[in-house]
């Protein structure tokens, strides 16, 4: 009787496999990994960094929502809203400010001054008028939280379109670079969403911190709008006539100091010795929050349009600039101030007071300001 | 009055609080903040002095007990 297929092919398989060496076997799956990865590696990778950008841009996109939905929630419940402002707020979020062209560089800070105040009023004038009351906090506030989900809307955006740029045309480094970077964009848009919550309660932020010190000094003496959204109060410290300038709290401002320090010296006439200008400061990783730093130069962030005025101003009149500032997180700066910021508030008035004892003598005139978002702190 | 953001280690939540001082005698005392507070708002008398305090900070502080 003659075997069957079946059975003669079960027969050589068994010995094959009972032929075959397991050490053998190992090197040829590793070999065969080594071709797949040769060959294939890039493709993998693509993969993967596909699959963590996606993630990572469904938890942007819940974030840019939940922004959104928090600042129409606002408008509403605390703005009074009279009309369903949600689509003029999705106009809002879509809203462009054009950068002014750098080719020429000379007189560009003028250019970008004009058009940062032209973009902040229209801001101003639209929440206004979403709004069914006209309260400035409410309003600042509103401004905060339309800004936030405007920053969410953005970030979002540009994610997505370096993501199916990537996507459509299979570039690996396109992707690689993104997957790089998504943990730190992550982060920020993490601490721009935390943010929302202490916006919508007024409480004062970490950047607050330079505001919350010259309320000190302003306690009591008259004040007066020097800048838009900017008060000026004068009072003494030791025979020193101090200009003690902060944004018009406690509205979510931060104010036109340079504006500011620039008419306290041309129009005003005064002569400052010393300007003192306090900040928060962005800390390095290992750096502990509420850490003070001394140092010289324009204590400002933004885009550079407030440093570059004050700079100017201390140049043209040689006056120079003494800076403090608080260390603190992206997150710290931009959220409810934490014990630890609030607490460096005594050391840096006291480091203010002997700046101007050190470096000034009775009778000279000083200038102090005090930088950030003025928040739940007023004067 | 409990804050959602949450604190640097994400498990734990802000606490809010309001330091009034009274610009007399120093006397500080500690409140949960409320909707409304500022710094430099007037707050409550002062327990031994009885003149008119004012918030001097507002600040958060992590549930989770520190070190």
């Amino acid at each position: 009787m003659l075997p069957s297929l079946s059975g003669i092919a079960l027969q050589t398989t068994s010995s094959i496999l009972s032929s075959i060496n397991y050490n053998d076997l190992l090197t040829i799956m590793w070999v065969a990994s080594f071709f797949v990865f040769f060959f294939y590696g890039t493709r993998l990778q693509t993969y993967n960094a596909l699959r963590e950008i996606g993630s990572g841009l469904n938890r942007l996109k819940v974030m840019k929502d939940k922004a959104r939905k928090e600042a129409i929630d606002y408008l509403v419940n605390v703005g009074k809203a009279p009309n369903d402002p949600a689509q003029r707020v999705d106009q809002f979020l879509d809203y462009v400010t054009i950068m002014p062209v750098d080719m020429d560089p000379a007189g560009i800070v003028g250019k970008l001054d004009h058009i940062v105040n032209t973009n902040n009023d229209r801001v101003r004038t639209e929440v206004g008028a979403l709004l069914g009351q006209s309260n400035q906090v409410t309003v600042s506030i509103s401004e905060n939280l339309l800004e936030v989900a405007t920053a969410l809307n953005q970030i979002h955006k540009i994610v997505r379109h370096f993501y199916l740029l990537g996507k459509k045309t299979n570039s690996y480094f396109t992707l690689i670079q993104l997957q790089m970077l998504m943990p730190m964009i992550i982060q920020e848009a993490d601490a721009l969403l935390n943010a929302v919550d202490s916006f919508k309660l007024g409480q004062p932020v970490g950047d607050g911190i330079g505001p919350v010190i010259v309320s000190r000094y302003m306690a009591g003496k008259d004040k007066r709008v020097i800048a838009k959204d900017t008060v000026l109060a004068m009072t003494e410290y030791k025979g020193r006539k101090l200009y003690v300038v902060k944004a018009d709290g406690p509205m979510a401002y931060v104010g036109q100091p340079g504006v500011a320090i620039r008419k306290v010296v041309e129009e005003m006439g005064a002569k400052p010795t010393a300007i003192v200008m306090i900040d928060a400061a962005l800390k390095l990783e290992g750096e502990k929050t509420g850490e003070i730093a001394e140092g010289v130069g324009a204590a400002i962030g933004g885009l550079g349009i407030e440093k570059f005025q004050i700079e100017e101003v201390a140049t043209n009149h040689k006056v120079p600039l003494y800076a403090i500032l608080v260390k603190q997180s992206l997150v710290e700066a931009i959220t409810v101030m934490r014990k630890e910021i609030a607490e460096a508030s005594d050391k840096v008035a006291q480091i203010v007071n002997r700046i101007i004892e050190e470096k000034t003598k009775e009778g000279d005139e000083v200038i102090v300001a005090g930088i950030g978002n003025t928040l739940g702190v007023a004067q | 009055m409990m804050s959602p953001v949450p604190a640097n280690d994400k498990k734990s939540k802000l606490l809010v609080y309001s330091i009034e001082e009274c610009p007399v005698c120093g006397q500080k005392s500690k409140r949960p903040f409320v909707v409304g507070d500022y710094v430099t708002k007037e707050g409550a008398k002062c327990t031994k002095c009885s003149n008119a305090t004012k918030v001097a900070l507002i600040y958060a502080e992590s549930t989770k007990p520190s070190g």
